[in-house]
């Protein structure tokens, strides 16, 4: 962990322990995050609401506090959903091979082939919109990612010397996958899993802003910037905020990746043949 | 080197003169209302819904006035039979469509026909007939009376259209080519971008109420469609375009902040409101539907949604039009106490949290609105208003484009919607129980308000039997409570007032035709 002693690592590190205290802590925020005060709407910021106010009167701090909540859940579940599926996926393919091997390929090449934000679109348009819809969706955008990964993982590991040895001293299938196989295969993963994490974050704001993520009030990053973007002339902390938000998150999360890469030292599996 | 230099100085002040020369001449850039982004066709036959640049592609028989009193335009004058059983309308002579054929008498005989079996046949479902009595005579034979014939004339839906052209084109026809009689022909066409057409330099019959009857003044004019408003107030404030057709309630003051920005207020044709399903529990109950209706604070949405720009809805129906004037009692309006009362009569008892319960179940609903963002900010205050009285609702968004598909489905509770119309017939359109799911949202399909409506639609003989009857339909619509009414706007255009002159009076209704031939851009 010696990259973490770095200055900017540092910093990232400490900016998403913040963000993830917020998210667990966020109901000890000093306002209600769904209590309309319509005549203190579009209130700049000041030392009673030291964000602002947004268009009906709620604190700008907690709805941002509450929506790091909302974000951050939807992304992490989403991913760890993803991670869960695409290692069972890639594991059986690349273990088993053969036709069931080409079938998960060419499924998950297929959905790899479009965009992340369309299929999420045609999966929110099909589950209908909200946190759950949202999360679906998500998970699904990004499986294609962690199955690819971890079936390379595993063909490259399958020839080694040690599992042959396990094989021959009369280890079954699911005892090579579990113990053996998977663990090793599981630092690339995670890596991965945490800077897919980052890129969740801004497809759940994006699903947001078009309206499709947690529905109001509860607040969602996203969404507020998707108020924001109308009254951007009127009272512009709306929009900047959580925009400051999600991009300093998606910096911090991309940054800490980075350290935590170059302190595994995994970069030559993460090359591996995807 | 030097020729070269010279070269490339003659080069640039060429264009530059041609520059300073284009930007001299009458050209303007316009933006669509935001309402209005994306119709796919300039076909007013076929066509659900039509944007402005329409009224200037096509002329109508008859113009409506700002007052809504009706005038002439490519009729020259009119005649309705005592019993209403027949119209004599006579023609303007010398009018010509764009590409060349003549208009007259017969254009009118092969123009009626061709509504059959679309979604605007109402319109001229009364006509059984259309006789050509000389080249610029023509009568209409009808079926039964028909006192909303003048309106339906007026109306953008009945843009006269070139009909040999119409059935050569096919779906064509408004898409890729498209002829009408209009002060400016359609140049290009790319559907949710932008349009563009240029001067008529024929044209010599608009209608009486515009000064300049022709040819206009602008010579080519340039509609572009910006889904986004405080986008399109960007390029309005940075001389992109020269007006905006829409301005919404919250970017007026942005307009008013700038020195060469003029806002222009006119009476609105929209009105906002709540339907309420009501085959859907917990609607299929009408105290809990008259309950939900008295909870909505119009006054305070007015106040914080829309600036205090427009006017709050009591009933269905725009505050201008005759049949608004329903009975005090039938009136929509703010009753937080009677909300409660009928909830508490109806059995629904105040539960923890703020929510009512009756047999172990919440109040709770799905409440449905459009992405825009003025109506999901407007659907947060009416979610909170509902909480106010005890009911929790769910808001759903959808897609602006997607909504109208999902209604057919029936399975919402309630929605925050508007519609644009400044005739009665609208709650026909609304509330008819042959429409059921869109546009009949409220699957409201009463006995009694069919009765009341066949003899609004189609049994009155003249214009005051017509109010009475619409007047008597639309006050029983309200008492069974479908709906909640919430909001009517103004309709507001902003532009550059350096770029345009637009004439003192406008004699019509909001930005159409009437005001654009009137319109000039200063050089």
């Amino acid at each position: 962990m010696r990259a973490f002693r770095h200055p900017i690592p540092a910093l990232s590190l400490a900016w998403l322990v913040l963000v993830v205290l917020a998210a667990l802590l966020a109901d000890l925020s000093p306002y209600q995050y769904d209590i309309q005060v319509l005549k203190e709407a579009y209130g700049a910021p000041s030392a009673l609401h030291s964000l602002g106010t947004d268009e009906f009167g709620r604190d700008l701090l907690t709805r941002l506090i509450h929506g790091a909540r909302t974000s951050l859940s939807v992304s992490v579940t989403a991913i760890a959903i993803s991670v869960a599926c695409g290692m069972a996926l890639g594991a059986a393919a690349a273990w088993f091979g053969g036709w069931f091997d080409r079938a998960v390929t060419v499924t998950v090449d297929l959905t790899w082939s479009f965009p992340e934000i369309l299929i999420a679109l045609i999966l929110v348009a099909i589950i209908g919109p909200g946190t759950t819809g949202t999360m679906v969706a998500i998970a699904v955008a990004y499986l294609a990612q962690f199955t690819r990964l971890t079936r390379a993982q595993i063909l490259t590991l399958k020839g080694e010397t040690f599992i042959e040895a396990a094989r021959s001293l009369g280890a079954g299938n699911t005892h090579i996958l579990l113990r053996h196989l998977l663990p090793n295969a599981l630092a690339p993963v995670l890596v991965s899993a945490m800077l897919a994490t980052g890129d969740a974050i801004i497809l759940e704001a994006t699903l947001g802003f078009f309206g499709l993520g947690a529905q109001p009030p509860t607040p969602s990053w996203g969404g507020m910037m998707s108020a924001g973007s109308a009254l951007i002339f009127k009272a512009p902390w709306i929009i900047i905020f959580p925009g400051l938000m999600v991009a300093l998150t998606v910096v911090a999360i991309n940054l800490a990746g980075d350290a935590l890469v170059a302190s595994l030292d995994i970069k030559a599996k993460l090359r591996g043949p995807v | 080197m030097t020729f070269s230099f010279k070269k490339t100085l003659l080069a640039a002040s060429v264009s530059l003169a041609a520059l300073m020369g284009a930007a001299k001449a009458q050209e303007a850039v316009f933006v669509l209302a935001t309402s209005e982004v994306g119709t796919p066709t300039y076909n007013p036959i076929k066509a659900g819904n039509l944007n402005k640049a329409t009224t200037l592609i096509f002329d109508r028989m008859v113009s409506q006035a700002a007052d809504l009193s009706y005038h002439p335009w490519l009729a020259e004058s009119w005649e309705e039979a005592a019993d209403g059983m027949s119209w004599t309308f006579h023609l303007k002579p010398g009018v010509t469509f764009h590409n060349g054929e003549p208009f007259n008498a017969q254009t009118i005989k092969d123009w009626i026909p061709l509504f059959a079996g679309s979604d605007n046949a109402y319109m001229v479902e009364a006509i059984a007939e259309v006789q050509v009595v000389d080249d610029l005579t023509v009568k209409f034979v009808m079926s039964r009376p028909e006192p909303n014939m003048l309106y339906n004339l007026s109306s953008s839906f009945m843009s006269v259209v070139e009909p040999k052209a119409f059935v050569a084109l096919g779906d064509n026809y408004g898409v890729t080519e498209v002829y009408g009689t209009g002060p400016f022909k359609l140049e290009s066409f790319t559907i949710g971008q932008e349009t563009v057409l240029v001067r008529n330099d024929d044209y010599t019959w608009g209608s009486p109420l515009a000064k300049n009857q022709g040819p206009a003044k602008i010579a080519r004019l340039t509609f572009r469609e910006i889904p986004e408003d405080s986008t399109a107030f960007l390029e309005l404030k940075t001389g992109g375009v020269d007006m905006l057709m829409t301005v919404p309630a919250d970017l007026m003051g942005e307009v008013q902040k700038e020195a060469n920005l003029t806002l222009l207020t006119m009476p609105g044709q929209d009105v906002y409101y709540m339907p309420m399903n009501v085959t859907k529990a917990p609607f299929d109950d009408i105290k809990v539907r008259e309950a939900a209706a008295k909870a909505i604070n119009q006054e305070e949405i007015l106040a914080s949604v829309f600036g205090g720009v427009g006017s709050v809805a009591n009933t269905f129906l725009i505050s201008a039009l005759p049949e608004s004037h329903v009975s005090d009692t039938s009136k929509i309006s703010y009753d937080p106490a009677k909300a409660n009362a009928l909830l508490d009569e109806a059995g629904w008892v105040m539960g923890e949290g703020g929510v009512r319960m009756k047999d172990g179940q919440p109040l709770k609903i799905t409440l449905w609105t459009q992405s825009d963002s003025v109506f999901r900010r407007l659907t947060e205050v009416v979610q909170a208003q509902l909480k106010a009285v005890g009911i929790e609702a769910e808001i759903t968004t959808f897609d602006s484009s997607m909504i109208r598909d999902q209604y057919k489905t029936g399975e919402q509770q309630a929605a925050v919607r508007s519609y644009n119309w400044d005739n009665a017939d609208i709650v026909d359109w609304f509330f008819g129980g042959d429409r059921l799911g869109y546009p009949n949202v409220s699957m409201f399909n009463d006995p009694k308000a069919e009765e009341l409506r066949a003899k609004a639609m189609t049994g009155s003989k003249n214009m005051e039997e017509r109010v009475a009857n619409f007047t008597a339909y639309h006050d029983y619509v309200l008492t069974q409570f479908p709906m909640a009414p919430i909001y009517q706007p103004v309709d507001a255009v902003a532009y550059n007032k350096d770029r345009l002159a637009l004439p003192e009076v406008i004699n019509g209704i909001g930005v159409g035709a009437i005001a654009i031939m009137d319109m000039e851009v200063k050089e």
